[in-house]
């Protein structure tokens, strides 16, 4: 999938070195990044890292105090209308005004860009499941439901660039899945770029194409989440007779420090080519082997990992 | 700019469609009834009077008398001259005065609160339409429409303008209606003679009752400029309401204080009542009407740039 992209090379979305300052304190510091159309970036990042922040100033809600930020080419900075009429966003809590209804609020966004016709606001309160209750004053919807209607203000438009900060917040499993096929479908089919902040790691490793982690304002990194995942090393988990004799035998044979040990198990962290070697060396210690699973780091690890386990919720 | 048209249609329906806006109106409807019942029960019945002509006559002899004695004070004299050649104009046409409350003089004694309390409101609507949107989070869903921020301030500073003229209509229509329901449709054919020169001349109550409706429109005018300065400053649509509440009604006792000072003429409030021109006396002899209008314009325009600043430059941080 990430040959299309390559081959357009045009991003979405870029970055070039963005810096925010509130007083003297340097909230963003030099971010640089680009997204394509037809993928999901995940924004990552413990509590107060700069998300919000950052999008803030992609949308025009913050004005950089360094560098400058392109939507399909235009700068937010000298062409405003054309880069916002891009984009479609939820930044922080979706705050719709509680006193008119639903379909009010959707009719209020409606009319601030052209080409909205009614059909239009139908099949997308249709999209985010709201058919039912889009009559009623929003005073009366549960976050969710506002989540929802906030994910269907930003759809209006038919935006090339989604940017939803912490989307799922409040949602149920069944409404997180069908945001996660809806992105999914977004992206391959009609080739938006989205962007997803969330605090819901194991979410983001289903939902997103690349990740970009962020920390007290710098980014410490793009990578696709294969990359992201798999670069911390991969463990092999053996199911054996006896734990503590193969725990032996690999230390003694290969030089193999166990990273754990139970009477059944053990695991390694060992590269994948060494996998088969270890498994001979132990049948041929009259070890038993009944099962081998290769066990990827989850991304919440990696996440702990690479931001050092500090602050997040 | 036919977009500018949709974010007036979004503005009016976020006004109208708050609780606090339809109680606004029924208060309104409601000071006009109350003041309609008020006056009709307290006035004594009219009598028949069939001698009019020589009471005026002879009231005119008295005034003329009175107006000998206070030669000093032009103010006055001004007044008995007024009030003369209306008298002499009435006799001459054969236009008897109205007995007590008439449709159009309720409808002319309800302008002077009814106007205040409108002002009120609209500093409400400006302000609430402006800050709220800080309070309530709604702001940030606003200001990412390919949309400047300048045409939603202005939006909301035009809607405002409308609602207050929305009011005066329902102010002229709902008190003309109790008027004549009070003290009789027959009212409506009255003669408004005004006083134009030293000439007396009949003219239509509906222009009078909305040129007086105008002049008091400019302390609304400037006040709602100030509150949506203040909402638009502080991003907090209870300072903006009260400090201008506060402002508008303290306004008399602050010129008092500082009648005697020469530099009160600068002072806002020395000029937003432009009938010290028409009716009254200036409060300073130094003071006209071009000057009143100067003062006013810098006012105005402080008062827009600066909002317009703050409203369009600062960072959205709700
Ligand atoms: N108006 C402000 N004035 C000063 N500092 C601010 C302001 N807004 C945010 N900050 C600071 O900027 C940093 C980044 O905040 P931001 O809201 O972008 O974090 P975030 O990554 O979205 O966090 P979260 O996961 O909690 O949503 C924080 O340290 C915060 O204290
Ligand atoms: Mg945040």
């Amino acid at each position: 999938m990430n040959s299309k992209v390559e081959a357009e090379k045009k991003p979405a979305v870029k970055l070039e070195h963005v810096t925010k300052k509130f007083g003297s304190k340097t909230v963003i510091d030099d971010l640089s990044f680009e997204i394509y159309g037809g993928e999901v970036f995940g924004f990552l990042g413990p509590n107060g890292a700069g998300k919000t922040t950052t999008i803030r100033m992609v949308v025009g809600l913050m004005r950089m105090t360094k560098g400058n930020i392109f939507i399909q080419g235009h700068s937010v900075k000298s062409e405003f209308k054309q880069a916002l009429r891009q984009v479609g966003a939820i930044v922080e809590n979706p705050e719709m005004y509680k006193f008119l209804t639903g379909y009010q609020n959707l009719i209020h966004y409606a009319r601030m860009i052209p080409g909205i016709d009614k059909k239009r606001i139908d099949e997308v309160v249709e999209l985010v499941d709201l058919k039912e209750r889009i009559n009623e004053k929003v005073k009366r919807y549960s976050l969710g439901m506002r989540q929802r209607l906030g994910l269907a203000q930003a759809l209006l438009h038919r935006p090339s660039v989604l940017i939803l900060d912490e989307p799922t917040n409040g949602l149920d499993p069944q409404g997180i899945r069908d945001l996660r096929n809806y992105l999914h479908d977004l992206t391959r089919k009609e080739g938006v770029a989205v962007i997803v902040s969330s605090h819901l790691l194991s979410e983001m490793q289903l939902m997103c194409d690349r990740i970009g982690i962020i920390q007290k304002g710098k980014l410490l990194g793009v990578e696709t989440v294969n990359e992201f995942v798999q670069e911390g090393g991969e463990k092999v988990r053996l199911t054996v007779d006896d734990g503590a004799m193969a725990a032996r035998v690999v230390k003694e044979k290969l030089a193999i420090e166990t990273e754990s040990i139970e009477p059944q198990a053990i695991e390694l962290a060992i590269d994948h080519e060494k996998i088969p070697v270890v498994i001979d060396t132990l049948v041929m210690s009259q070890v038993k082997i009944y099962g081998a699973v290769s066990v990827t780091k989850s991304l919440e690890d990696r996440f702990l990992e690479v931001t050092g386990g500090k602050g997040l919720v | 700019m036919s977009n500018f048209f949709a974010l007036i249609q979004n503005e009016n329906m976020k006004i109208y469609r708050k609780n606090a806006t339809k109680v606004m109106l029924i208060i309104l409807l409601g000071m006009i009834l109350a003041a309609g019942l008020i006056i009709k029960l307290n006035q004594p019945a009219p009598k028949e009077n069939t001698q009019w002509k020589q009471s005026l006559v002879q009231q005119n002899k008295m005034y003329q008398q009175q107006m000998a004695q206070v030669k000093g004070s032009k103010q006055a004299v001004n007044y008995y001259k007024q009030t003369i050649a209306t008298n002499q104009y009435r006799i001459d046409h054969n236009l008897k005065p109205a007995q007590g409350m008439t449709l159009w003089s309720f409808v002319e004694s309800a302008a002077p609160n009814a106007a205040l309390l409108i002002s009120i409101f609209a500093i409400i609507v400006v302000s609430t339409s402006i800050a709220s949107e800080f309070d309530t989070g709604t702001i940030k869903l606003l200001l990412i429409r390919p949309i400047r921020r300048t045409e939603v301030l202005l939006s909301k500073y035009l809607s405002t303008l409308m609602f207050a003229v929305f009011c005066l209509i329902v102010l002229f229509v709902f008190s003309w209606l109790i008027g004549g329901i009070m003290f009789g449709f027959g009212g409506a054919a009255e003669a408004h003679l005004s006083y134009i020169n030293g000439k007396v001349y009949e003219t239509s109550w509906v222009l009078a009752i909305w040129k007086n409706y105008l002049l008091s429109c400019v302390s609304l005018f400037m006040m709602v400029t100030f509150a949506g300065l203040i909402a638009s400053a502080f991003r907090n649509s209870g300072l903006a309401i009260g400090l201008s509440i506060f402002l508008m009604m303290a306004s008399s006792i602050i010129i008092q204080l500082l009648g005697g000072y020469s530099w009160v003429k600068y002072v806002l409030f020395a000029n937003t009542d432009l009938t010290q021109y028409t009716t009254g006396t200036p409060l300073r002899s130094d003071m006209t009407l071009s000057f009143s209008l100067t003062v006013l314009a810098v006012y105005y325009v402080i008062f827009v740039i600066i909002g317009w600043l703050f409203y369009t430059k600062r960072d959205i941080k709700a």
